[in-house]
């Protein structure tokens, strides 16, 4: 987050100077109580059967509670600034990474609020508006907090979900080979430049190792040709033809040969053929196969 | 003649190649909703491709936002590409063919005003670009 975003944010959850100068003189009262109230919070949150899965021991405990009663005294410090968000979502990360469920984490705020209502309804006794406006401050803080929490959660999801897709990336490309010497190379999704570098490398160990000749792409997964696209597929198909082997691409849609026609895209160094099957058979006849039809309708290659 | 761009979408921040994913994806929805037909749908879909990836290339990063246009007689996208970047100094030649401060093919704006109905550029040097480029349901560019 920006120091923009973050004012951005308190305007949006109208915290104010005032609301700063509120908390600020609630600092005694916060030091005075941090010690029961984090007890008691202790004691509520571990009459939970599935709470008490993430205190294994003593050590862990002594060492949250610790961790709270600084957050609570910190609560109204003041100096709510980059400093405050970082610490926020670096505690809102720690929490996700022990897998205890967001909405678990949100309502551990509940006993916090009513708690602090409370003890300031004792201390503010006779001064019932005063109590309101100060407690109406801390909630606003505890939103922000609350707001920070769930942008560390998500921010973490968001990493995991990437980390996925880059496997998938990786499982998402096989070179297949179909024939001695022919190898098939669906392409399926976007080609970024990470990619397109990835497909390359694979194919030309591909190539090498099964000492192919002829080499089909087919794109028919790939919903966009722009002039990067395309400029990677040319580049993947000149490094082929270095290796002494040869691509037939197929599978170009009729919308994206309008659009690379469009474009000014020059593809005129691609050999493409229709569809898959066009371009095994265009393989085929390039290695000197022959397909014959058998009797009982199954078909036998021949070499040539 | 058309309508005015009367429904905004909210901006889509550029900032790494699954953006300019999400912008295409985002403007085919839209342009889809709107009734395109799919060679349409993939010609606006790669014109976004093309100045999302040079905000990328030469920006670092900026905002694609769509304007939409339906009650005319003739629905419309328009869609506003902006970064702060460095800026293009020589706008006709940018526009030529094969022209690149890079090591792409040159064809990105080019490419992509050949895709649109229509298209504007402004840019200062220093202060960044804006790309517009506007589609028409039924196209008035003879294809």
């Amino acid at each position: 987050m920006t120091e923009e975003e973050l004012s951005h944010r308190m305007k949006v959850i109208q915290f104010t100077e005032e609301d700063v100068a509120r908390l600020k003189k609630l600092s005694p009262y916060a030091r005075e109580y941090a010690e029961p109230v984090i007890e008691e919070f202790y004691r509520h949150l571990l009459s939970f059967e599935e709470m008490r899965a993430f205190f294994p021991d003593r050590r862990t405990l002594d060492y949250v509670k610790r961790k709270q009663k600084e957050y609570f005294v910190r609560l109204t410090e003041g100096d709510y600034g980059m400093k405050y968000v970082e610490d926020r979502l670096l505690i809102g990360a720690v929490h996700e990474k022990i897998d205890l469920p967001i909405k678990t984490y949100l309502a551990m705020y509940a006993y916090y609020e009513n708690q602090v209502a409370s003890r300031l309804r004792a201390a503010f006794a006779g001064h019932a508006d005063e109590a309101f406006d100060v407690f109406l401050s801390l909630i606003k803080l505890i939103r922000l907090d609350m707001i920070l929490a769930i942008d560390a959660y998500s921010l973490r999801r968001e990493q995991t979900i990437r980390q996925q897709e880059e496997a998938i990336r990786e499982l998402s490309t096989p070179v297949l080979r179909i024939r001695d010497r022919l190898l098939i190379l669906p392409i399926i999704g976007l080609i970024d430049r990470k990619r397109a570098t990835q497909i390359t490398a694979q194919l030309l160990t591909s190539i090498r190792n099964a000492r192919a000749r002829v080499i089909v792409i087919d794109i028919t997964g790939v919903p966009v040709v722009d002039t990067d696209t395309a400029n990677h597929l040319v580049q993947t198909v000149e490094a082929a033809r270095l290796l002494g082997a040869q691509v037939i691409t197929t599978g170009l849609s009729s919308e994206i040969a309008q659009t690379i026609v469009r474009l000014g895209v020059d593809l005129s160094r691609l050999n493409t053929v229709g569809d898959l099957q066009g371009g095994v058979e265009e393989a085929e006849r390039i290695l000197g196969y022959r397909v014959i039809r058998g009797e009982g309708g199954s078909s036998y290659l021949e070499a040539g | 003649m058309a309508a005015p761009f009367e429904k905004y979408l909210e901006p889509l921040a550029i900032e790494g190649e699954r953006d300019i994913v999400s912008a295409r994806e985002r403007v085919r929805d839209a342009a889809r909703g709107l009734g395109f037909s799919a060679v349409e749908l993939t010609l606006l879909a790669t014109a976004v491709s093309e100045i999302a990836r040079n905000i990328i290339e030469y920006a670092g990063h900026g905002t694609i936002s769509l304007r939409l246009s339906d009650s005319g007689r003739n629905p419309g996208i328009e869609v506003v590409a902006e970064d702060r970047g460095p800026g293009i100094e020589n706008i006709e030649l940018a526009l030529q063919d094969g022209y690149s401060t890079r090591r792409s093919l040159g064809m990105g704006l080019p490419g992509a005003r050949r895709l649109v109905d229509e298209f504007q550029i402004e840019s200062t040097v220093g202060k960044g670009t804006r790309v517009i480029l506007r589609k028409w349901k039924t196209s008035t560019k003879a294809a």
